[in-house]
Order: structure tokens, then C-alpha cells, then sequence
């Protein structure tokens, strides 16, 4: 094996592996069980929204708009709620079709009038953030403190000491991973990503299948904005923006490290996580916020262009 | 070969829109037809006229294709990061503004380059690329300027914001003689039309002798200077730097560029395109305003027309072909 | 007068297993037109590609103008006036007729472009060179197929260095009308004492325009014609083909049975009116050039491209595909022309490929059953001896026999009634394409009904029970196979034939 097919098969591992191993020498609360879960916990919003981008990215498209799709399933749920006093399952139900309702409208346009994913989901990012800030008259939060305990527990709550929103995420990710990498509407997506007209040609009804996926992953990124409203007991409006850059880099780290350069799910996970752990030991070596964005920032397009260059040597 | 006259008509079609919301905003407001509107839509329009020249030069040279051709999101952090150098070497480290501008160019110029690595070297896409640079740039102006304002009081930089040049506003002016280098540059030089030709068909520039690579690093490059150049206009506007102006100026640069291809003849991304729908952005803007719209919803009409333009330019191609 | 511009001598050119021209020559006068044609395979872009100096000759020389080239590059052949018409046209939709013409050799003074200056240069080009009125200001895209070409020649000449210009199948995308514009201008350039070399198959164009003519035929000198008439055709095919149809194939007759596939007077951009049946048991072959629309009415039977009239019936009854999924459905299998592209997805592994238009049958609970889809790709592996014999492998990898092998495994998994093939055997080796051919004979012998459409005469031939011909969008003619030459239907294809048959 030459220094290079090492490079091109570990090299982000390899990265991944010395910033632990960083993390842990500069700081001695890094490697303990409460802060690692404290990683995980802070990761699980990103890593639903990551799922649903992964989905997305796999089919050879890309959502601009999940922030937005976040934004709709608090937004609704809230709502629901406080409005409308719905039981908590339906408030959730509500939110996660409010999400859908981002997807469809992505939907239409990339399938129906054929606009390039890009475009038609900044579009519906600008017309989305819009109408946020008309509904909230100018962004502002819509709280409502006194939200039924089952709600408020999608967040804080645990089982048997495991977080719920842990237990969520790793639900939509088991699902995800068993729906994108086990089953034949993954394997179906999977050669839509590949080569969209080979899939055409093999019988695969390729724009019902992209219609199904952006709706899926907007859906997916609802749930992430219940979970996200539950926390802090209200919508903010143009929340979820902050995830749209994460979710992508995810993606992308978990591609890089797959065997054949593909989106996956647990390329994704790793993906995540290996941002979360970014965060927190930043936080741990007491750096100061505009130096911890301006470094998170600098390791992003340092570990997304290494992530290129890793499947440029294959 | 001529296209049936329904195509013709959906080809057109963002042209009347924009004709009738105008003549709309016409009649609503008895200001909105006036030379003073004219001066104040043109002179909000010059950070987003300059980044937008930036966006366009790339696009020219790496096509249109949003994934696969060319783009560059990196311009409005550009811009912003070149201000706060400009700001905080003003304000806070007593520079003199030649001295604050070169190390601002310095900046720009590591930021092309790197685009330029990441794209051309790496063959990175350029929207991924850009993007993820984008946020790394914005992190460092953090470091600069503590994410907090810093006001400029510097003759030169007033000057650009009130002064005036033969009765017009200087940086209005200053605009136009940009806007007419880069004009020349990209649509009157042999040099313009090779960078034309590499966007418009690689394969047609390569079998021509074209060295295309390097007009897209060149590409990149000329966007970082754009960005250079439109964070003095930036500093003049808000006399200062302040943190987070950078989002709205990425909606409005690529709704500008992209919105422009629709005014031109040839329905492709053009220097003048990109300027006039600058201007037009922020008339509608100003227009809007000027009739009592909830600020809010401008927002919302954006990105309607951004995807108004983009489905017709699509639905006309698909036709074409 | 002789007057010899270009001498290319023992041209010899392998490939790793190929011998691709073995000691060819090639010699063009000044002013004349030459004509170059054999079959597919023969060596006519390959001797193109050696004096493009896109390729390197093992041995052998070229002169120029009495000059031996010392190096042959692209640089130092533009440098000798050698200017090359790519079949492609490499012209971008949104520029001008000025600007694409001056594209890569604008001229500038110190104020900018002189685009009025290029413009008139250009315009009068078109006028005294090609003899044809053509604005500078137009749109590449605004512009018929043939102005485009016309407008790649003027790219090409418009320095006026000019002195050889090779054409390489410069008429394959266009009508019959726009053919004579072209030749218009390709008769304007000889008298401007410009020399000519034209590859092409339509073999009544080259009688038609070529003053002389060399033949190649499997990478040797098969016969030059000095003096070229229009009844020169059949001679130019014997010499061609040369060789009797091996024992490639299977014989078998198949006793026709009750109508599959039906398809009446269906029209698109491409072609018109065509009406063809397809009956059980049966293998029906379509031949044609490129460009004759056989690849466009194949597309248009799968559903990837709509038709603007006409009807198509399956067992009597009239579908209308808006995508493939649903000709699939209707039980239509399609082996697609471009493999890498179309045919597999490439980055994913064989068992993948064989199941994918099946995957239903090899799932529960939508979960797939890696144990019944591996069994699946194992079988179909041995039935039809893929190699390597490992499922897993990537297709990307596979050579490409197996990869065809694995698209024709995927449908044969699938089971379809009605198998389209579309050039079956183009980059697959003897041994493979002996084991197609055979497993196309067995489906027909299964019931299935087979419609193949090739570029290879020859296949055509042992394969088929009828063919079709198209030309420029028409079916010309139907042949049986019993007894059909294949100079006959090179001629048919070419338009050599004196006679076209009716339908």
C-alpha cells in the first residue's frame, strides 16, 4: 500500500483521529462520558437534517431549503399547539406535514418545471424566509411556555437516562439507514444519483422517485424543527439556517469516507459528529466565540476540500 | 428556424411582469417617477451593481449551469471582510487609507486563490466550494472586528457616500466607469471573448486554443477584486462595518445576475444584465417602500421572481432543444 | 496535372492487440476532392487521427506540399494549412455567427475588437467562399443545422492559410435540402484550388462530389478509384466488404406468428411516417446510417422521446409511453446503443445492474433479499458467462462484452415480451458477440419478439428474419434476409442502390 491509497482511502479518518486525539491532550473534560454525550446530544438536531440532506444529495440534487422545512415543522407544531390546543402527537403530525409542505413546493419545481435543484430551492429559501418574517411581522419568536409536557419532552426529556432527542435522532437514522442503504427504494435513489438516465433507461419512474425524496427530506427536517421548538418553547423564525452549512459538510466528509465516494448514512453520522466534536472542543479550549467561528469555519473548507482531494486521488 | 410564438411569449414573459409591476409602482406613488428616486435607487443599487459584475464574470466563464458551471458565493464575504480590514485599520489602528486598502486587496486576493485552487485544482464544484469558503470568511471578520460596528469618519469614504461628481453622486459615477472597464474588458477584448467562449462550450474553447483553465482561475480571481472594490461602497453606505450585512447582499448579487439573463437578448448571463438587474432589484425595492408593501413580504417577491426567471429560461431551453 | 499536395506513406498504427493501419497510403491532389470510406473499423478516423497528430504513427510519413513533416502535431499541420472538419461541431448556441467564427483568432486593435471589421470579413467569407448569404449578427442557435456547419468550415478557413480540408462525415445530421447547401459550398471551395479529403458512408455523395476515391478495409489499402462515376458504387462496396459473412451466427427459421408490436405511421423530428411490425418468434433488424433516424424512432418505441403522431400497438392495444417506466411495464426491454451511458449505471456492481429492473422480485417488505438478488446475479453470471465471475464487481471494470452481457442479463431477469436492441455488439469482442447472438436467437425461439437496430450490415444480415431500411427518416425498404447480400444493403443504406425498393 503507497503513502497515497492510504492518503486517498483514510486520509479524513486520519484527520478525524488527530483532532480526538488534539481535543483530548489540550483539554482533560474532552474525554469524559458527560461531555462526549454532550457531543451527541448537541449533534442530534444537525444529524436529522443532515439525513434528510444526505437523501437529497444521493438522488444527485442538493436543498438549499432545509432550513426553511425546520423552520415550517416548529412553526406548525407551535402553532398547533398554542393556537389550537392540539394533543402533542397531533401538533407533531401537524409540523412534520408543515415540513412537507417545503418539500412539495421543491418538489413541484425541480420535477414539474424541471428548475435545477439549486435554484428552485434557494427559491423557495428566500419565498420560505419571507414568509416567516411576515407571519412573525418581522422575525419575531412565537413562544409558548406553558406546552404540554410530552411536547417539551421530545427535547428534555430521557429514557432510561438516554436523551429523547438522541433516542429520535438515532430512530430517523436507523430508518434512514435501513431505507437508503437496505432497501430497494435506496438502491432505486442510489442509481437515480449515479446516472439518472441509465435509471430511466432500467425502468425506474425516476421523477416520482425525486418528487417522493425532496418531499421525504423536508419531512425528515421537520422533525428536527419539533424537537428544536420543544427545547426553547418557541418558533424563532430563520432558525434552521444555521444547520444549512453543517448538514452539507456532512454529507460530504461522510461521502469522502465511503468506499466508493457516496453519500451513506453512516458516513453521514461520522460526518456530524466529527463537526459536533469540532464545536465542543473549541468551546473546551476556552476560545473566545469569534475565534471558535472563524476556526470552525477555516476546518470546514480545509476537511471539505480534503474530502474532495481523497476522492480526486482514487 | 423560427420558435412558435408561445414560446416567443413565455421567453418575454419576465419583461412584462417587470413592465407592469413598474408601471404598477408608477401610478400607486406619485414619487416613484422622479429624478430624486432615480438618484436614491441607483445609488443603493452600486455594492449589489459591483458584486454582481463579480458573479457574472465568473458565470461567463464557467457557464450557466448553477452546479456544474460557474459561480462564486463567496463575493459578498469578500466584500465584508475587505471592510472590516478597511474599518478596523482606520478606526482602531490609526492606518492611512492606502495603507487599509492594500492590505484589504491582500485579503481579496488570498481569497480569489484560493477559490481558484479549490475549484480549478481540487475540481471542487464551485457552489461548495464558494459557500463553505463563505462561512470560513465570515468567521474570520468576526476575529476583526469582535462582531461589532466599527465607524469610518475617513474625507474619502464620506466623500463617496455624500460627495458629488458634475451634480451626480460620486459613487454612482464611480460605478459607471467601473461597470464600463469591466464592459469592455469581458465584451470588447479578445481576451472577454475567449472567457466568453470557455462558459459557453469548454469543448468548443479547447478545440479553438483556448486555455480555459486559466480564464476560470483568472475568473475567480477578477470576483475577489470585485468584492475588493465593492467594500468601499459597502464602508460608504453604512459609514462602517457592521457584522451580518452579508446575507442580503448573496440574495440580492444572485438574484441580480441570474435575473439579468433574462433581460438579455441572447438569454444568457451578460455584464449588463447583471446591472440592470441590480438596478431593477432595487427599484423594486425603493418601489415597494414608496407604496407601503410590508417590508417583509419584498423578500417573499424576490424569490417568486427568481423562480419566475429561472422556470421560463428553463421551459424556453427545453423547447429549444 | 499532377500535382501532389498531401503523400502519406506506410502509415502503420497499433493499439495494444490491434493492428489499426498496417502500411496505408494516402494521397490527395491539389484541388480535388478524395474520397475516404470502409466500413466501421476499417481505419478512416484512425488515419485521420495520425495526420491530425492526434495519434503518433509506429511508422511511415507524411508530406505536405513536398515537405516531410519531421514531427507530426496538431500545431505543426495547422502550420502547413491542414484544417479539419470534426464531425462534431463545437460551436457555442448563444454566440454569433462573427463571434463564432473569430472564436480563439479575434482581432483586436488597441480600442478593443474590431467587430464591425470581423463582422464584414465574415459575411464576405460566406459570399465569395462558400457561396451563401449568412449575417454575422444571427445566433448559432437561430440557425439550421447546415449554416452551422458552414459556419465550423468558416472557423476553420477563415485565415486563408488554408490549403487541405478534411471532412469528416460532415452530412450525418442533415436533411437531403441542406446536404446541397453544403455541397454548394464545398464545390465553391475547389475551385479556390483547395484540396479536399471527404470521409463519409453515404456512398452516393461520394460519387456524387469526390474526384477520386481510396478505399480501406480492415486497416489496409482495399483500392483506389481514379476516375469516380455515379454507377462507381457497387465496386466501392465489393471492395469494402470483401469478405463473406462468417459463421457467426446461429440459422435458424422462425415460423412467424401472431403480431407483437405494432407501430403505424409514427412521426417525430427525426423520421417520418414509419409503420413497422413485429410479430412473435420474429427478429426484425432496422438498418440505416447515423443521422438515418433509427436512433431516434428506437427511442421514441421506449418512451424517452414523444412522438408528434402515430400510433403504437402491443398485442392490438395503443400505448403512449410518456417515460420508460412505463414501456417497461408494458413488457418492452431496451439494450441501449450508448452502454456506459444509458445501458448501466457503472459505479455500481454487477449484481446491482442485473437486478435493478426487478428488484420487486427479489425483495420483502421492500427490503431487498441480498441472498435471492445475489442468487439471481450468480445464475444470470453463469447463464451467460460473465467474467470475472464475481457479482460484486463494479460494472465500470468489466470489458465490454460482459458489460452487455449484463445489460441483456438484466432484461432476460426481467423477462420482457418485446426485446429492442440497440447496436448490440458495437465495442464487444468476436467471443462475445458469437454468446449474444445466440441468446437473441433463443428469446425469439422463446416467443419473444426481437427488434434489433445496427450500423453492421453484416449482423443485420445473419441475425435477422427482415430488415428495414431507413434513410433520412424514411423506411426505404424491406428486405428479407434469405438470399440478401451484403453489398445489397450497404448499397440500400448508402443510397448507392440505383434503385430504391418500395415499401
Amino acid at each position: 500500500m503507497t503513502l497515497r491509497s492510504v492518503f486517498a482511502r483514510f486520509g479524513l479518518i486520519i484527520i478525524i483521529v488527530m483532532f480526538f486525539s488534539f481535543f483530548s491532550y489540550v483539554s482533560p473534560v474532552f474525554l469524559t462520558f458527560d461531555n462526549q454525550v454532550n457531543i451527541i446530544e448537541a449533534s442530534a438536531i444537525v444529524l436529522i437534517l443532515a439525513l434528510g440532506m444526505t437523501l437529497v444529495v444521493a438522488m444527485g440534487g442538493i436543498d438549499l431549503s432545509i432550513g426553511i422545512a425546520f423552520d415550517f415543522g416548529a412553526a406548525f407544531a407551535v402553532v398547533a399547539l398554542k393556537d389550537f390546543g392540539a394533543a402533542w402527537y397531533v401538533a407533531c403530525l401537524i409540523g412534520v406535514m408543515g415540513g412537507a409542505l417545503v418539500g412539495l413546493l421543491n418538489a413541484i419545481l425541480i420535477v414539474g418545471l424541471k428548475i435545477s435543484p439549486f435554484m428552485a430551492t434557494l427559491g423557495t429559501f428566500f419565498v420560505g424566509s419571507s414568509v416567516e418574517r411576515v407571519f412573525t411581522n418581522g422575525g419575531g419568536p412565537i413562544s409558548y411556555r406553558r406546552m404540554p409536557q410530552e411536547y417539551r419532552d421530545l427535547a428534555v426529556g430521557d429514557v432510561f437516562g438516554i436523551p429523547t432527542e438522541v433516542i429520535i435522532a438515532a430512530a430517523v437514522c436507523l430508518v434512514y439507514f435501513v431505507v437508503l442503504e437496505r432497501s430497494i427504494f435506496g438502491k432505486r435513489i442510489h442509481a437515480i444519483g449515479l446516472q439518472k438516465d441509465a435509471a430511466n433507461v432500467a425502468g425506474i419512474p425516476v421523477r416520482r422517485y425525486m418528487f417522493v425524496a425532496f418531499i421525504l427530506a423536508s419531512a425528515t427536517c421537520a422533525i428536527g424543527g419539533l424537537i428544536g421548538s420543544a427545547n426553547i418553547r418557541m418558533f424563532t423564525p430563520l432558525a434552521g439556517f444555521s444547520y444549512l452549512l453543517d448538514a452539507i459538510a456532512a454529507v460530504f466528509i461522510g461521502a469522502a469516507i465511503h468506499p466508493k465516494g457516496r453519500p451513506n448514512v453512516i458516513g453521514t453520522l461520522v460526518g456530524v459528529l466529527f463537526l459536533g466534536m469540532i464545536g465542543n472542543g473549541l468551546n473546551l479550549m476556552g476560545l473566545d466565540f469569534n475565534l471558535k467561528a472563524a476556526l470552525s469555519g477555516i476546518i470546514l473548507v480545509s476537511a471539505l476540500a480534503l474530502a474532495v482531494a481523497q476522492q480526486r486521488f482514487r | 428556424m423560427t420558435q412558435p410564438m408561445s414560446q416567443r411569449l413565455l421567453g418575454v414573459f419576465p419583461i412584462i411582469v417587470f413592465a407592469c409591476l413598474f408601471a404598477y409602482l408608477g401610478v400607486q406613488s406619485t414619487t416613484f417617477l422622479s429624478l430624486d428616486t432615480l438618484e436614491l435607487i441607483t445609488k443603493q443599487a452600486v455594492p449589489t451593481v459591483i458584486v454582481s459584475l463579480g458573479l457574472a464574470t465568473v458565470v461567463i466563464a464557467g457557464g450557466d449551469d448553477v452546479v456544474a458551471g460557474g459561480i462564486d458565493l463567496s463575493i459578498p464575504a469578500t466584500a465584508i471582510i475587505c471592510a472590516a480590514i478597511i474599518a478596523d485599520q482606520l478606526t482602531n489602528q490609526g492606518a492611512s487609507l492606502p495603507f487599509a486598502m492594500i492590505l484589504a486587496f491582500g485579503a481579496a486576493a488570498i481569497i480569489g486563490a484560493i477559490n481558484a485552487f479549490l475549484v480549478v485544482g481540487l475540481r471542487m464544484t464551485p457552489l461548495l466550494a464558494t459557500l463553505s469558503m463563505s462561512v470560513a470568511i465570515v468567521g474570520i471578520t468576526k476575529v476583526i472586528t469582535s462582531s461589532r460596528r466599527i465607524g469610518v469618519t475617513d474625507e474619502t469614504i464620506v466623500f463617496i457616500r455624500d460627495g458629488t461628481i458634475f451634480g451626480i453622486a460620486a459613487s454612482v459615477v464611480m460605478t459607471t466607469v467601473l461597470v464600463l472597464v469591466f464592459y469592455h474588458a469581458l465584451h470588447r477584448t479578445r481576451w472577454g471573448m475567449n472567457m466568453q467562449a470557455t462558459g459557453g462550450s469548454r469543448d468548443a474553447a479547447e478545440i479553438s486554443g483556448i486555455l480555459t483553465r486559466r480564464f476560470v482561475v483568472q475568473s475567480f480571481l477578477i470576483a475577489a477584486f470585485a468584492g475588493w472594490i465593492a467594500s468601499v461602497f459597502v464602508l460608504a453606505r453604512g459609514s462602517g462595518s457592521s457584522p451580518g450585512t452579508e446575507e442580503n447582499m448573496l440574495l440580492e448579487m444572485v438574484l441580480a445576475t441570474f435575473l439579468g439573463a433574462a433581460f438579455s437578448p441572447r438569454r444568457v448571463v451578460t455584464l449588463w444584465g447583471a446591472v440592470l438587474g441590480a438596478v431593477v432589484v432595487s427599484a423594486l425595492s425603493v418601489g415597494f417602500i414608496s407604496i407601503g408593501v410590508n417590508v417583509f413580504w419584498t423578500g417573499c417577491i424576490k424569490g417568486a421572481l427568481i423562480l419566475l426567471v429561472v422556470a421560463s429560461a428553463s421551459v424556453t431551453t427545453k423547447g429549444r432543444s | 496535372m499532377t500535382d501532389t499536395l498531401l503523400k502519406m506513406c506506410d502509415i502503420t498504427k497499433s493499439f495494444p492487440g490491434v493492428l489499426a493501419l498496417d502500411a496505408v497510403d494516402l494521397e490527395v491532389e491539389r484541388g480535388e476532392i478524395h474520397g475516404l470510406v470502409g466500413e466501421n473499423g476499417a481505419g478512416k478516423s484512425t488515419i485521420i487521427k495520425v495526420l491530425a497528430g492526434v495519434y503518433k504513427a509506429d511508422g511511415g510519413s507524411v508530406d505536405i506540399d513536398g515537405e516531410t513533416l519531421a514531427d507530426v502535431t496538431p500545431r505543426s499541420v495547422h502550420d502547413a494549412g491542414v484544417r479539419f472538419i470534426h464531425q462534431e461541431l463545437h460551436l457555442v448556441q448563444h454566440f454569433t455567427v462573427t463571434e463564432s467564427v473569430f472564436m480563439g483568432q479575434e482581432e483586436q486593435t488597441l480600442l478593443g475588437l474590431s467587430a464591425r471589421a470581423m463582422r464584414a470579413k465574415a459575411e464576405a467569407f460566406f459570399e465569395t467562399a462558400l457561396g451563401t448569404q449568412l449575417s454575422g449578427k444571427t445566433l448559432i442557435r437561430d440557425l439550421g443545422i447546415a449554416e452551422r456547419k458552414l459556419v465550423q468550415i468558416a472557423r476553420a478557413l477563415i485565415d486563408a492559410k488554408a490549403k487541405l480540408v478534411v471532412f469528416d462525415e460532415p452530412t450525418a445530421p442533415l436533411t437531403s435540402g441542406e446536404t446541397d447547401k453544403l455541397f454548394a459550398a464545398i464545390r465553391k471551395l475547389k475551385e479556390q484550388g483547395i484540396a479536399m479529403i471527404y470521409v463519409s458512408h453515404y456512398l452516393a455523395e461520394i460519387t456524387d462530389i469526390c474526384d477520386r476515391v481510396t478505399v480501406l478495409r480492415n486497416g489496409q489499402n482495399a483500392g483506389r478509384f481514379d476516375d469516380v462515376f455515379d454507377n462507381s458504387a457497387p465496386a466501392m462496396i465489393s471492395a469494402m466488404v470483401g469478405r463473406e459473412i462468417d459463421e457467426l451466427f446461429p440459422t435458424t427459421e422462425h415460423s412467424a406468428a401472431a403480431p407483437r408490436l405494432e407501430i403505424q405511421s409514427l412521426c417525430a423530428d427525426a423520421f417520418n411516417d414509419v409503420s413497422l411490425t413485429v410479430h412473435r418468434h420474429e427478429i426484425v433488424g432496422i438498418a440505416g446510417l447515423v443521422g438515418s433516424g433509427r436512433e431516434d424512432l428506437i427511442d421514441t418505441i421506449y418512451g424517452l422521446k414523444a412522438p408528434s403522431s402515430g400510433t403504437l400497438k402491443i398485442d392490438g392495444i395503443a400505448q403512449r409511453f410518456r417515460a420508460p417506466s412505463e414501456a417497461v411495464a408494458a413488457g418492452i426491454a431496451l439494450v441501449p446503443r450508448d452502454r456506459r451511458h444509458d445501458g448501466l449505471v457503472l459505479d455500481m456492481s454487477v449484481s446491482d445492474n442485473v437486478n435493478l429492473a426487478a428488484l420487486d422480485s427479489v425483495s420483502r417488505w421492500t427490503l431487498e433479499n441480498r441472498r435471492a438478488s445475489h442468487a439471481v446475479a450468480t445464475e444470470m453470471s453463469e447463464t451467460l458467462d460473465i467474467r470475472p465471475r464475481n457479482i460484486a464487481a463494479t460494472a465500470r471494470l468489466l470489458s465490454g462484452g460482459n458489460q452487455q452481457k449484463v445489460v441483456l442479463g438484466r432484461w432476460l431477469n426481467k423477462g420482457a415480451d418485446i426485446f429492442i436492441l440497440d447496436e448490440p455488439t458495437v465495442g464487444v469482442d468476436v467471443g462475445a458477440k458469437v454468446e449474444i447472438y445466440q441468446h437473441i436467437e433463443n428469446l425469439a425461439k422463446d416467443g419473444v419478439s426481437v427488434l434489433v437496430s445496427s450500423s453492421d450490415p453484416g449482423e443485420l444480415i445473419g441475425l435477422c428474419d427482415r430488415i428495414l431500411v431507413m434513410l433520412r427518416g424514411k423506411i426505404v425498404a424491406e428486405v428479407s434476409t434469405t438470399d440478401l447480400g451484403v453489398d445489397t444493403l450497404v448499397a440500400l443504406t448508402t443510397g448507392g442502390a440505383v434503385q430504391e425498393v418500395a415499401v
